[in-house]
């Protein structure tokens, strides 16, 4: 039997849920407004994504925007069945893979990009900043490939079916850039690291 | 147990459960709607003179082409890379769909400014071929050829977007139709290709199909 504080949750998560639909039909016959408020709601969740995945403060807001910008055009063609926010990190996924193939030379690389990048996530980081630092630090280092499968698949809870589908490479593939993010990880964090 | 102890699946746990801690939501450094608020302003302002299309216009429009050309570069290297299988024999009907040859034709408009439906049909069923045999190819070239098709109908979004807000713009409709025949041409060569490879009973030197690039210029 559901205690009342569940019976609570799920109501209004269902309101939130029904608010959702409802901007997103208005958004999709062009309220911008409508669009405003759906960028309230995702857009953390939508740049910290980018922010891991890019490994680089000013891309992941670019690739933010581009996200937004290609989730208005495409609105239209939106399918109500389907979740806005899985929909939009789904884009997400795709601004950020676009930029990569545009500039990767410049991605993820260099201490400093590094460090700028952890820092901005572990002071959002609810357990241990420190530790979490370093290992948002780690993260950013990875090569790009490794580093976009721990990111789905580690971070965001992705199956391997799903991050391959995300990324465009076969399952195999994911599977190896995980235990490699994982070896690089493991190296680069030591046993400090790896301490819970 | 000590740290020395610890077995690597101990290690991949507690890096997972470190993972799964980290926070999920945020925020940017600033308010980003701003910008995106021009940006989609942009699409609803009033129709822009001709003369003023926007730069992403023409790096769509060569977007298309180079995508296209490396598309057909992958069916080409996927052609070359199993020569024991090629054929020129016609392909058979496969699931009861005709072969892609007898699907191809040019885009063109019809009377109201939409393509035409016979194209939209022929496009439709090559899609679904070419999603079914995606599943037999390289996931390499399997990669290439989704992220490509997926650049050049981005590219024809944003030219239809142009076109909603431009409607009848002559250069505009012209761009949008090379863009669909490109991306035809790409669908029917790599359809063709791997209807070829999963159908063919016979294979000579002389039967080896003309390039990917002389089908295109068929269209």
């Amino acid at each position: 039997m559901a205690h009342a504080g569940e019976v609570v949750d799920e109501l209004q998560r269902a309101r939130e849920a029904a608010e959702e639909r409802r901007l997103v039909t208005s958004a999709a016959d062009g309220s911008a407004a409508a669009f405003e408020q759906l960028y309230r709601r995702h857009s953390a969740r939508i740049h910290a994504l980018c922010l891991r995945m890019t490994g680089n403060v000013a891309t992941a807001e670019d690739c933010t925007q581009e996200a937004f910008v290609q989730a208005w055009r495409n609105l239209p063609r939106f399918e109500t069945r389907s979740a806005f926010g899985t929909w939009l990190h789904r884009i997400a996924v795709n601004a950020v893979l676009q930029q990569v193939r545009r500039r990767s030379e410049s991605l993820g690389a260099g201490d400093s990009i590094e460090r700028e990048v952890a820092d901005v996530l572990a002071d959002h980081a609810t357990v241990d900043p420190g530790r979490s630092r370093d290992l948002e630090a780690a993260i950013a280092g990875l090569p790009p490939g490794a580093r976009h499968v721990l990111v789905l698949v580690g971070v965001y809870g992705h199956s391997h079916e799903e991050a391959s589908q995300l990324l465009g490479i076969a399952v195999g593939t994911c599977k190896a850039q995980l235990h490699r993010a994982r070896a690089l990880l493991g190296a680069r964090l030591g046993g400090n690291g790896e301490e819970p | 147990m000590t740290q020395d102890e610890r077995t690597p699946q101990d290690a991949a746990a507690r890096l997972d459960a470190r993972l799964r801690e980290l926070p999920l939501e945020v925020a940017p450094g600033r308010d980003l709607w701003p910008d995106i608020a021009a940006r989609i302003d942009e699409r609803a302002a009033a129709v822009a003179p001709a003369a003023s299309r926007p730069a992403w216009l023409w790096q769509a429009v060569a977007a298309v082409v180079l995508v296209a050309g490396s598309s057909l570069l992958t069916a080409s290297l996927l052609d070359r890379n199993r020569p024991v299988q090629q054929s020129a024999v016609p392909a058979a009907p496969v699931n009861g769909m005709p072969a892609p040859e007898a699907a191809v034709m040019p885009a063109a408009f019809g009377p109201a400014g939409h393509l035409d439906p016979e194209y939209l049909a022929a496009r439709t069923q090559l899609t679904q071929m070419l999603d079914r045999r995606m599943a037999t190819m390289p996931p390499a070239a399997r990669a290439k050829l989704e992220f490509n098709l997926g650049e050049m109908r981005r590219a024809a979004d944003e030219i239809n977007a142009a076109l909603a807000e431009q409607p009848g713009d002559p250069l505009l409709e012209e761009l949008l139709l090379k863009t669909y025949q490109d991306e035809l041409a790409v669908l029917s060569n790599v359809s063709q290709l791997t209807n070829s490879l999963e159908n063919a009973p016979v294979n000579t030197p002389a039967n080896v199909p003309a390039s990917p690039a002389g089908k295109r210029m068929q269209l």
